[in-house]
């Protein structure tokens, strides 16, 4: 294929991709009182009209803190499970693997079924978040785990060594040397996870506590009775939220990556 | 300046057969000992023993009479070099070398100035602020000497630490290791399945096979005084001649070329081995006049040296490697000699 071709081919894939969201934030600028695209005129109107409904703002706000407490978990969780995975699973590895992943091999409603009598069952019930919390923190865990067990695998043992011989104790092997080398995976495993969560909506239906509700369940509820450029604007600061997120953490805790 | 001494030091992983199997060895304060031996011999095991990263299954290590076993590899106070250096590749030469420092609990200004001192010493000065992506593989391994160096450790372990240079550089940095050695005048252990490595550096070579000690001495004496057939053909090429102890004259050996006067006697009938190196025969032309005839079966000239395999009237042949004073060619008929002095005789058949 020439340098030409694969360029062309490579656009058409962006176009593919980026189609949905130009849509939805097409849509989301529409003057008019449907949803549609392209938008008949101009117009933040849908934004302001947004901006003054108090059930998407708590159901925005419901879900960044959902992603970010069940992503708080997935990290430590799905660290200490690639850790133990790389460098001690032994003859356990593959087990060990499909057994950290099968969230995602198995259908989310499946799990979300599975949980809920579960809840039930040893009395825990759906009263609280804890529920969806733990079925969120199920979901996003093969990421974390994923992203940073594939960082670890180019781990070189003998750094622990070293460090080791140099006297370094555990905890400041693990702050010094280990942290800082499976970075790029840990972020990656941190994002993931966050926009993972931020996006379920199966799990987050069945297990959700009564009178809570996160994005994605508010936006279909919204949709079932409502045709508005409302939702589209929704959906548009939803993604310039994840959006924010993403450089946030690109920026502050930054992706530098080290060659080895 | 520390002395490490191994007493019946044995590691078993469970199943199977004893990787270090009991070994005992002194190690005198200052010292440079190589463990040489063929790859499962037992030298990495042993070298992870000392340095804390193995536990150990029977037996005790102690630095200055001080029983370390017990003690984990981050209080034992080593300084280790690693095969691939093992450099943090997210810190600078310098933090690389102020890691352990840092360890310490020392002063920053203390750190600086010892950080500094020690790149001197490695040549390495100029580098401190590169990361260890950007140097070359001679250049890492220096920093890997300096970040074990700088700790002022106890006793220096080096796991084949040049295998992964090429052989210009291999040599150089023997020098330059040895040499940095003896100023420092640390105790070293050095693991290696390289015999000339070995040789030029140590003051004491240590020869394992199979998990046990087979000889430990001086270069020259595992060289020439080899305690078995195993240690002679690890530390190079050797001819092994089988023999007997004439009776009559316990000072004589018959060998299918003829009898050899002994440095030393022997039990009279005794079946005997003699290790001959390939250097210590002596080359004539056919028409010398003494020596055992022989024909040259095959040679391979590489410049200086050429090696050369001959066959005796009997069949037996025998590897002999000379600076060459006139042009010997496949086929000829050449005659050979030996001195005396240059035979080194193993009980038995070897």
């Amino acid at each position: 294929m020439s340098r030409w071709t694969l360029n062309i081919f490579c656009l058409l894939v962006y176009i593919f991709l980026m189609a949905p969201i130009i849509v939805v934030i097409g849509a989301s600028l529409n003057a008019g009182a449907f949803l549609t695209f392209p938008p008949q005129g101009l117009s933040l109107r849908w934004y302001v009209t947004f901006f003054h409904n108090d059930v998407f703002l708590r159901a925005i706000g419901t879900s960044l803190w959902v992603a970010a407490i069940a992503t708080f978990f997935s990290v430590i969780i799905g660290t200490m499970a690639a850790l133990y995975y790389v460098h001690f699973a032994g003859k356990r590895k593959e087990w060990l693997r499909v057994a950290l992943i099968s969230p995602l091999l198995l259908p989310e409603i499946l799990t979300a079924v599975a949980l809920l009598f579960f809840l039930y069952g040893v009395g825990i019930g759906t009263k609280t978040m804890f529920g969806m919390l733990v079925g969120h923190v199920l979901m996003t865990l093969p990421f974390v785990f994923m992203n940073v067990s594939a960082s670890l695998e180019s781990y070189d043992t003998d750094w622990t060594m070293a460090a080791r011989s140099l006297g370094a104790k555990p905890w400041v092997r693990f702050r010094r040397i280990v942290l800082p080398l499976i970075k790029p995976g840990l972020i990656g495993g941190t994002l993931f996870s966050f926009v993972i969560s931020f996006d379920i909506y199966t799990i987050s239906l069945l297990l959700k506590s009564i009178g809570t509700a996160t994005l994605p369940i508010q936006l279909f509820d919204y949709l079932k009775t409502n045709y508005t450029p409302e939702a589209a604007a929704v959906s548009s600061v939803s993604i310039l939220a994840t959006l924010a997120v993403v450089i946030f953490v690109e920026k502050v805790v930054g992706l530098k990556v080290h060659k080895f | 300046m520390t002395e490490v001494r191994l007493d019946g030091l044995t590691k078993i992983y469970s199943g199977h057969k004893p990787a270090v199997d009991a070994i005992s060895l002194t190690i005198p304060s200052g010292q440079f000992v190589s463990l040489l031996g063929p790859s499962g011999c037992g030298k990495t095991t042993t070298l992870k023993m000392l340095a804390g990263f193995e536990d150990v299954s029977s037996g005790a290590i102690t630095f200055d009479g001080q029983d370390v076993v017990r003690v984990p590899a981050e209080d034992r106070d080593i300084g280790m070099v690693f095969q691939n250096y093992a450099l943090f590749p997210h810190m600078t030469v310098f933090q690389n070398l102020a890691f352990g420092l840092e360890m310490r609990k020392i002063g920053k200004a203390e750190i600086k100035r010892r950080v500094q001192a020690t790149l001197e010493m490695v040549q390495l000065d100029h580098l401190a602020d590169r990361y260890p992506a950007q140097l070359s593989g001679g250049q890492q391994q220096r920093v890997a000497i300096g970040r074990a160096l700088v700790i002022e450790p106890r006793i220096l372990l080096l796991d084949e630490p040049l295998a992964n240079l090429d052989a210009k550089l291999r040599e150089e940095m023997r020098v330059f290791i040895r040499a940095l050695q003896k100023r420092v005048g640390i105790t070293t252990v050095y693991v290696t399945h390289d015999q000339a490595e070995a040789m030029t550096m140590s003051d004491l070579v240590v020869v394992m096979f199979d998990g046990t000690i087979a000889q430990a001495g001086a270069p020259s004496e595992i060289y020439e005084q080899p305690r078995s057939a195993t240690v002679a053909g690890f530390v190079g090429q050797v001819n092994l001649i089988p023999a007997v102890v004439e009776a009559h004259r316990p000072d004589h050996v018959d060998t299918p070329f003829g009898e050899i006067p002994l440095p030393f006697p022997a039990q009279p009938g005794a079946k005997v081995t003699l290790v001959l190196r390939p250097e210590a025969v002596d080359l004539h032309r056919a028409d010398a006049g003494q020596g055992v005839p022989a024909k040259v079966i095959s040679l391979q000239y590489s410049g200086a040296i050429v090696d050369y395999v001959l066959e005796f009237a009997d069949g037996t042949r025998m590897d002999v490697k000379t600076i060459p004073r006139h042009r010997v060619m496949v086929g000829d008929e050449v005659r050979l000699s030996v001195d005396p002095s240059r035979f080194w005789m193993l009980d038995g058949e070897g």
